[in-house]
């Protein structure tokens, strides 16, 4: 590895939660040169660094930061994108577990760079241990007078996988259900309560630190250009040691799973690699050279994502492993856009229907007609997680999928890792599988 | 050379210029293009982009655009699905998602025929479904109240019923419950949806899942008609649509007047029709026999009976107005009983004054207003319903909506040029004052309240005094116009002419009553005339008449007869019986609207009253004085009596509204009822002199210390000052 | 005001709209009325807030995480997304209806127990996470579960 650690730097060697701690490694450092220089400066900075947000779409911070509308006569708001629940992410979790006065270090500089006073983490319901962890966190940081005029109000989800979409995030945050918004109008210009607002990733801001303190042109430096610096790889499913890992982007996914990773467990075969969270598309194991960085990841034909590689072994029926991702985006579409409300539900029936053997070849065909109809056509991006995988999944494993038709059944023969896997989509009352009568 | 404030547009090849910001719908119909739409609907405020049926191409733009969520920018280039093939395929794809669903039980669909999702189809459709699986099913029809069915299956989750109840008429009870595909509309605990503008959710749905109660299974649409007319329930005079079938009225529908209502109607103005087939309706007169009661007469003798009970009081004749007679009506009895009997006394059911013309503006000025200022402690949406929403939309434009109470006392105050509140109204070019309660002298004080602070010369600022009665200016200037002449109050009362069910209801009229010899009444309803009319006439409906209105505004505006009343209307009997006193009074409104126009509309022809009647310009009209300084309170709270949107004869008449009905209940200040100790829903005894009523407490967030209200029908005899105690 | 009330406002001070403390009012509002939201917790929300009790469901109903229905003492929750589900989600969730005799989306008849599936519950790493009353036990492997069950029991 070229560069140590960023965002958990130290974190395994010393408690960074204890703010002595994190002040010891240099913390609040950044934050006490950036308040020295000019809000612009921190931008250019950002701009020079070319910080691409870490939570999924790898927009880059210095860019979103320069859209905010200036002269509103309204405050500016920045809100942190803390609701990680992109199936196979644990990354931000972890980072503000263990170092969370990197992330309120972070808000405080990002915040003085863009002239706000108000800052908001929208941290995922489930995370109680961070809530507790942040919360103690940002009272020493408050008891410390290192927030100035700046409040930071700690806001905690309740359960929905939309609101980590920027524009549901806000709905959320301002009280209602966390449905997305159309854009334009984008929140750089109208966002929460109609005020500018910047919203970028936990990972993301986390990073802001070191980028002050070292300079942009130093971060950007790290690792192959356009897309420089660390990511926290969450590594997840058949791997010997799953975890997260702060690497350099650019390093090879072979690298990741089987030097880190320590390789697949039980003797098994590697079959698929899902390389950044369920929304992702499937690669092979003919792709493990491609470098996980976000232009070579596409090349490759998928996405980099949130950096939460899946690894899924021999044992694992593919057509299971797209019904259950289907059900996941059935059960958390937010019902808004007409699309991905009924496509998520109808690619859940068409599934189900193949993995029993029941579907014949037309319903294949239909299957992927309708994540097509699907594709592009949705309020935001989730209709495209629910179906842009999907249609990898039965043209990479298209033989599989035809042999559940030709077979009349799952050729696992139950078998499969992922035999039944029961999905909470089903306990609904208007799960695709549990239909009710009148 | 286009104007330099517009933009070029091209929609499928045809250019077109809009003013910058004109949504992306609109602009592709200035060019002769329709992108259809289903959520879509821009008075529910901004576009959702939820149903995805205007996809577009929009060249620079590399995904499909929701055209109802975009606005005109100047070389934007639109492909529709007319022209784009993508575009095309995205449409259909959400037909198709739209349909999976939705169950095609069109047949027995009250939507059936006038539903958008049905024409949308046939137009841009799939010819075929491709879905094989079992289609959601709920239980259905659930009641979201007595008047709406809501059908689950049919619900396309387009939010316009939601978006509604919550930014139109902010009322937050209609609702979308879970999420995903597991979404349904819903009220809290499956309570009934009650507030007052509910029923507009059924014209909103763009498919059959939101349906009338009162109009399900009772028409297919190529068996009706639909009429425009005026409502005649309360003073704005909505514009809508009656629909009949086979000679019945079977719902209401709103009709746009921009100015008046936007095209939202309230529940009474909505529902309450069916009072027209009310169970003591009157359809033959009736005359009272001694100690036998009534009995029924045929036509020729009634007009008999009444000629002898005009001749015998020989011109000791007192009139009852309701002020919910046409303008042609009240001038067609004015000409009767003034010019043929000297009869010139009247009991005018409100004060009405012409001071407000020099202040006159349109409705929708309050929602494009920056201050209004609502007087008195009446709620405005109990008078005057609509004028409710536009205060809401002023609201949610950022107006600045001051509710100064105590009318009188408010008046003199804001008139004082060091109040900070009056000096804020002189200074605003958009300010909008608003007299919602009694002793208004109809409207004289708060046209004087205008003139005071400045808004004679000032375009965007005005003043709107809200009537009890929809038709009381019409009436009052008919009655006025029928004759030059002035006659003194008869003593004793030869004979009482109560002309409405108002006027038949109105307890002023019943005391009245006592005084006189002999009582003509005309009333739709047996339960208002019996029992104390000598002579009962059969009375007529606003939807059986033909004829004109003036509404709060001063707007003069026409009704249409939608269906003929079971008797001959009040304009066919005055016409014969005035032939009988030797006066010649048409019997078509037509004609008799004529003869008045030359008098009081410079000749307007009844024609150009129009389906959307214009408001006429301002004009001077003399100077009224501002009140005299109120008489010092005392003890105790002031009790406001008023009179609930959701009552009289007509919405007592309906069953499916009695859930709207006023609750038994005070309503106080949190000051005043924390000061007593009360808490909301306690039971609490309310008294004055002597009587005492127990009704329940409500604490409201808008009524103002030292003032309770009671909807008069729980009232009781209490007046004046009060005071709540638990 | 009653306690909760005063609770409310407190969490709504820290927003410039009140309306934004619905999640933390209608979370308040679940502990204090026993893990779930029966129709008088929404109106209470409701009041505090200055919002229908309608619209306090409609939030609520949106979010996993608020019960409209009455819970078990114990909300034990299992997550089934891949990354627990190729490591053995099923034979956790498995275990736990057999130890508890009830399936997911049911509570035991004695009311001590509600067991649920969840969506990924960002665990991955220790594969299979199963969140007991909102705290996390990762890694949990089925012959765990009759342990965290027995403890569950004779807990408190």
């Amino acid at each position: 590895m070229g560069i140590d650690e960023i965002t958990l730097a130290h974190a395994d060697e010393r408690d960074l939660t204890k703010l002595a701690e994190y002040e010891e490694i240099g913390g609040y450092k950044a934050l006490a040169k950036a308040r020295k220089l000019k809000p612009e400066k921190i931008v250019e900075e950002l701009l020079a660094s070319n910080l691409r947000g870490r939570g999924g779409a790898g927009f880059p911070m210095g860019r979103k930061a320069s859209f905010l509308a200036k002269g509103t006569g309204k405050p500016t708001y920045l809100c942190v994108n803390a609701d990680e629940s992109e199936p196979g992410t644990f990354k931000d979790r972890e980072i503000m577990l263990r170092n969370p006065h990197r992330l309120i270090e972070g808000c405080l500089i990002t915040a003085h760079g863009i002239e706000s006073e108000h800052v908001f983490i929208y941290l995922r319901g489930e995370y109680r241990d961070v809530f507790e962890v942040m919360r103690r966190a940002l009272e020493d940081a408050r008891k410390a007078k290192l927030l100035g005029d700046v409040t930071i109000v700690l806001h905690r989800g309740a359960g929905a996988y939309i609101c980590g979409e920027e524009s549901a995030l806000l709905e959320s945050l301002e009280g209602r259900r966390g449905q997305p918004r159309p854009r334009p109008p984008f929140p750089a210009v109208s966002g929460l309560y109609g005020s500018p607002t910047l919203i970028n990733n936990v990972q993301t801001v986390a990073t802001v630190p070191v980028v002050i303190e070292k300079g942009g042109e130093w971060y950007a430096k790290i690792g192959p250009e356009p897309s420089p610096g660390t990511v926290v790889f969450s590594l997840s499913g058949n791997v010997v040691r799953p975890g997260n890992y702060e690497l350099e982007l650019g390093t090879p996914l072979r690298e990741l799973i089987f030097d880190l990773g320590g390789g697949i467990p039980d003797g098994r075969e590697l079959k698929a690699i899902i390389p950044g969270g369920s929304s992702t598309t499937v690669m092979t194991p003919d792709q493990l050279d491609t470098n996980l960085d976000f232009n070579s990841v596409a090349e490759a034909g998928s996405q980099l994502g949130a950096a939460a590689v899946i690894v899924i072994d021999d044992r694992a029926c593919m057509v299971q492993l797209a019904l259950r991702s289907s059900q996941f985006y059935m059960h958390e579409s937010c019902g808004k856009c007409t699309p991905c409300r009924e496509g998520t539900r109808w690619m859940v029936q068409l599934l189900a229907k193949l993995e029993e053997g029941r579907a014949d070849q037309h319903e294949l065909d239909l299957l992927l007609s309708v994540c097509d109809r699907m594709l592009g056509k949705c309020l935001c991006a989730l209709g495209d997680f629910a179906a842009g995988p999907v249609v990898e999944y039965a043209t990479r494993f298209r033989e599989e999928f035809q042999r559940h038709i030709d077979e009349g059944g799952c050729p696992f023969g139950g078998e499969s890792s992922l035999e039944g896997i029961y999905a909470p989509v089903e306990q609904h009352a208007h799960a695709a599988s549990a239909e009710v009568t009148a | 050379m286009s104007a330099p404030e517009l933009v070029t547009v091209s929609v499928d090849g045809r250019e077109v210029q809009v003013a910058p910001g004109t949504g992306l719908v609109e602009t592709a119909l200035a060019a002769g293009v329709e992108i259809p739409v289903f959520c879509y609907e821009p008075r529910l405020g901004p576009a959702v982009g939820a149903c995805r049926m205007c996809l577009c191409e929009i060249e620079g733009m590399p995904k499909l655009q929701a055209a109802c969520t975009l606005t005109a920018t100047d070389g934007m280039v639109v492909h529709t699905a007319q022209t784009s093939e993508k575009a095309a395929e995205g449409q259909e794809a959400t037909l198709e998602f739209i349909l999976v669903n939705h169950p095609l039980d069109c047949p027995v669909c009250d939507k059936g025929g006038e539903c958008p999702l049905q024409d949308l189809t046939f137009r841009w459709g799939p010819g075929n479904t491709r879905m094989t699986f079992p289609k959601r099913t709920y239980e259905k029809p659930i009641p979201v109240s007595p008047t709406i069915a809501l059908d689950r299956e049919r619900c396309i989750l387009c939010y316009r019923c939601t978006r509604f109840s919550e930014s139109v008429s902010e009322d937050g009870q209609l609702i979308a419950r879970n999420r995903g595909a597991q979404s349904i509309i819903a009220t809290f605990e499956d309570e009934p949806y009650r507030a007052p503008f509910s029923g507009n959710v059924i014209e909103l749905c763009p498919v059959g899942a939101l349906t009338s109660t009162q109009y399900r299974f009772e028409g297919r649409p190529w068996e009706i008609q639909n009429v425009p007319t005026v409502c005649g329930l309360c003073p704005v005079g909505c514009n809508i649509q009656a629909t009949t079938r086979e000679g019945k009225v079977k719902r209401i529908l709103s009709r746009n007047h921009p100015e008046i209502d936007e095209g939202w109607l309230c529940d009474k103005g909505r529902f309450a029709f069916t009072h027209l087939y009310a169970r003591d309706r009157i359809a033959d007169p009736l005359l009272r026999v001694r100690r036998r009661g009534f009995e029924e007469l045929s036509w020729d003798d009634a007009l008999d009976a009444a000629e002898k009970l005009l001749r015998e009081a020989e011109g000791r004749i007192v009139t009852a107005l309701s002020g919910s007679e046409t303008v042609e009506q009240a001038y067609a009895l004015g000409r009767l009983l003034r010019e043929g009997l000297g009869a010139h006394s009247a009991l005018l059911p409100e004060e009405t004054s012409p001071a407000l013309d020099a202040f006159r503006l349109p409705l929708s000025a309050i929602r494009d207003a920056e201050l209004v200022v609502v007087l008195g402690d009446e709620p405005p949406a109990e008078r005057a319903p609509v004028v409710d929403l536009w205060l809401k939309a002023a609201e949610r434009r950022g107006a600045g909506i001051e509710r100064a109470g105590d009318a009188l006392e408010s008046c003199r105050r804001l008139a004082d040029k060091r109040n900070v509140l009056g000096k804020r109204l002189r200074e605003s070019d958009r300010a909008v004052l608003i007299w919602s309660g009694e002793e208004g002298a109809g409207g004289a004080h708060v046209a004087a309240l205008a003139r005071e602070l400045g808004f004679g010369g000032k375009a965007g600022c005005g003043a709107f005094h809200l009537p009890s009665t929809p038709n009381g200016r019409g009436v009052a200037d008919a009655w006025a116009a029928a004759s030059d002449e002035e006659g003194p109050n008869p003593e004793p009362i030869g004979l009482l002419i109560v002309s409405g069910d108002e006027a038949a209801s109105d307890p002023g009229v019943r005391a009245l009553a006592e005084h006189a010899e002999r009582v003509l009444v005309t009333s739709m309803f047996q339960g208002l005339a019996v029992g104390w009319a000598d002579l009962v006439l059969p009375g007529t409906g606003y939807l059986e008449r033909d004829g004109t209105y003036v509404n709060l505004e001063g707007r003069l505006q026409r009704l249409r007869r939608a269906v003929i009343p079971p008797a001959p209307d009040e304009l066919a009997w005055v016409s014969k019986l005035a032939e009988r006193f030797g006066v010649e009074v048409p019997p078509y409104a037509s004609a008799v609207f004529a003869e008045l126009s030359e008098k009081i509309h410079g000749g307007l022809a009844f024609g150009e009253v129009g389906e959307q009647a214009a408001l006429g310009t301002r004009s001077e009209a003399p100077v009224a004085e501002l009140p005299e300084k109120p008489e010092e309170g005392g003890d105790g709270l002031a009790l406001v009596r008023y009179r609930a949107l959701f009552s009289g004869p007509a919405v007592e008449r309906v069953p499916e509204l009695q859930f709207q009905r006023p609750e038994p209940e005070v309503e106080l200040s949190a000051e005043d009822a924390e000061a007593r100790g009360i808490a909301s829903g306690e039971t609490v005894t309310v008294s004055h002199d002597g009587t005492s009523l127990e009704l329940r407490a409500r604490i409201s967030r808008e009524l103002r210390k030292g003032v309770v209200r009671i909807a008069a029908e729980h009232a009781g005899e209490l007046g004046g000052r009060v005071e709540v105690s638990t | 005001m009653t306690e909760l009330a005063g609770e409310i406002q407190k969490a709504a001070a820290q927003y410039p709209d009140s309306r934004s403390a619905v999640l933390p009012a209608l979370r308040l509002a679940q502990e204090k009325h026993g893990g779930w939201l029966p129709p008088e917790a929404l109106r209470e929300v409701g009041d505090a807030l200055g919002l229908t009790p309608a619209y306090c469901q409609a939030v609520a109903s949106f979010y996993d995480m608020f019960q409209l229905q009455p819970v078990g003492r114990h909300l034990v929750e299992v997550c089934t997304n891949l990354s627990c589900a190729l490591v053995g989600a099923q034979q956790v969730l498995e275990a736990f209806e057999r130890e508890l005799g009830i399936g997911p989306g049911e509570t035991t008849e004695d009311g001590e127990f509600t067991l649920r599936a969840i969506e990924c519950a960002g665990g991955c790493g220790k594969a299979v996470v199963v969140s007991v009353d909102e705290h996390y036990r990762e890694p949990v492997r089925p012959e765990d579960v009759p342990e965290i069950v027995k403890e569950l029991r004779g807990g408190d």
